[in-house]
C-alpha cells in the first residue's frame, strides 16, 4: 500500500514538472531584422532544479511572456534602453541598451529562496546564447 | 560553579556566532566598485568645452564637461560609446540548497558588471585624442539580497563618466589649444 502511494507521489510531481515545461516548437532563428528594431531572445534552459517555478518577463515594466524552463521567446523592440525584469519573492532585473539591427541573448534561470525559486536575469554572449537556444521550445505568447 | 561557566561558554559561542552572522550579512550587502584610471574626484569640475556630440546612448551618462555646439561647423567633434558587460557566477544549487549557512546569508553567488566608457576627439576626421574609463563592479548574492543588474549598470555609467569628466578637465589646456584657428 506505502509502495503504491509512493509511485503514485513520484507520477504526479513528475506530471506537475512536464506541465510548466515549454512544449511549442523547436527554435527557428530570425533571419531578417525590422528596420530600425533589435532583437531580443529570451530564453530560460530546461533544468530539473526549480522546474516547477514559471515566472513573467516584463520589458520596461510591459508584460511580454511567461518564461517556462525550456522556453524561449523572440522579443523585437525598439532602439533606447530597456529594462526587463522579473519577480517572484524576488525581483531581478537587467538594462539592454538596444541597438537597431543588433541580436541579444537575455537568459533567465532560477535559484534558491526562502519559499519559492528567484529568477535571474543577465545577457549572455551570442556564442552562449545560439548554443543553448537551440534547445528551447517557442513559448505561446500568454501574459 | 561549573553550570555558570557552562552559561558563560554557551554565550561566548553564541556571540561568535552573531559576530560571524552580522559579518556574511555585511559582506553579501557590500557592491565593490574598482574604476580604471584612478584619479582624484572632483566636485563641481568648473570647466565645458563645446563641439559636435556624436552619442547613440543616454545623454545622461555623457560626460557634463561637454556641450553640444549650435553652430554647424564645429572645430571639434566628441564622440562617447559606452558598453556594458554582464557576468553571474552562481554556487552550485546543490550546495547552496544543503549549506546551512545559506539561511543567514552566506553568499549564493555573485554578479559583476564591467561597464567601458570610450571619448574619441576628432578635428576633422581625425582623432588626436582618446579618453578610456572602465568600471567593474561586483556584488554578491544572497538569500537577503535581490539580484538587479540595473542599479550596478547605472552605478558603474556614473562613475565612468565623473572619470572621464576628470580626465578631460586635467587634459583642458590642450583641449582648448585645438579650438584655437591654426
Amino acid at each position: 500500500m506505502k509502495k503504491r502511494s509512493l509511485v503514485l507521489l513520484l507520477l504526479l510531481i513528475g506530471l506537475f514538472l512536464l506541465s510548466s515545461c515549454a512544449t511549442g516548437p523547436a527554435f527557428k532563428k530570425i533571419e531578417t531584422i525590422p528596420e530600425n528594431m533589435g532583437l531580443v531572445y529570451i530564453y530560460r534552459p530546461g533544468k530539473a532544479m526549480g522546474a516547477a517555478v514559471s515566472y513573467q518577463v516584463k520589458a520596461n515594466g510591459v508584460p511580454i511572456i511567461r518564461l517556462n524552463p525550456g522556453g524561449y521567446y523572440a522579443y523585437l523592440a525598439k532602439p533606447g534602453e530597456i529594462e526587463f525584469s522579473a519577480k517572484t519573492e524576488s525581483s531581478s532585473s537587467i538594462t539592454i541598451d538596444v541597438k537597431p539591427g543588433e541580436t541579444y541573448y537575455l537568459k533567465g534561470t532560477i535559484g534558491i529562496g526562502f519559499f519559492v525559486g528567484r529568477p535571474h536575469l543577465v545577457v549572455v554572449t551570442p556564442e552562449v546564447g545560439e548554443n543553448e537556444i537551440v534547445k528551447c521550445k517557442l513559448l505561446e505568447e500568454k501574459k | 560553579m561549573l553550570r555558570k561557566k557552562g552559561v558563560w561558554y554557551i554565550l561566548g559561542r553564541l556571540l561568535s556566532l552573531g559576530f560571524c552572522i552580522f559579518f556574511i550579512l555585511l559582506c553579501g550587502c557590500a557592491t565593490t566598485m574598482k574604476i580604471n584610471p584612478q584619479v582624484t574626484q572632483m566636485e563641481n569640475i568648473n570647466f565645458q568645452i563645446k563641439g559636435e556630440i556624436i552619442c547613440e546612448g543616454n545623454k545622461e551618462y555623457l560626460p557634463r564637461v561637454l556641450v553640444e555646439e549650435s553652430e554647424p561647423n564645429s572645430k571639434l567633434i566628441f564622440k562617447y560609446v559606452y558598453n556594458a558587460i554582464y557576468g553571474k557566477h552562481d554556487v552550485p544549487d546543490l550546495v547552496a540548497l544543503y549549506n546551512p549557512f545559506t539561511i543567514v546569508g552566506f553568499p549564493t553567488g555573485e554578479n559583476t558588471v564591467t561597464i567601458i566608457g570610450k571619448l574619441d576627439v576628432l578635428k576633422g576626421e581625425e582623432v588626436v585624442k582618446s579618453y578610456i574609463a572602465t568600471c567593474v563592479l561586483e556584488k554578491t548574492r544572497s538569500l537577503f539580497s535581490e539580484g538587479t543588474f540595473t542599479e550596478m549598470r547605472r552605478k558603474g555609467l556614473i562613475a565612468v563618466r565623473n572619470n572621464l569628466e576628470v580626465q578631460i578637465y586635467l587634459d583642458r589646456g590642450y583641449l582648448e589649444k585645438l579650438l584655437v584657428p591654426e
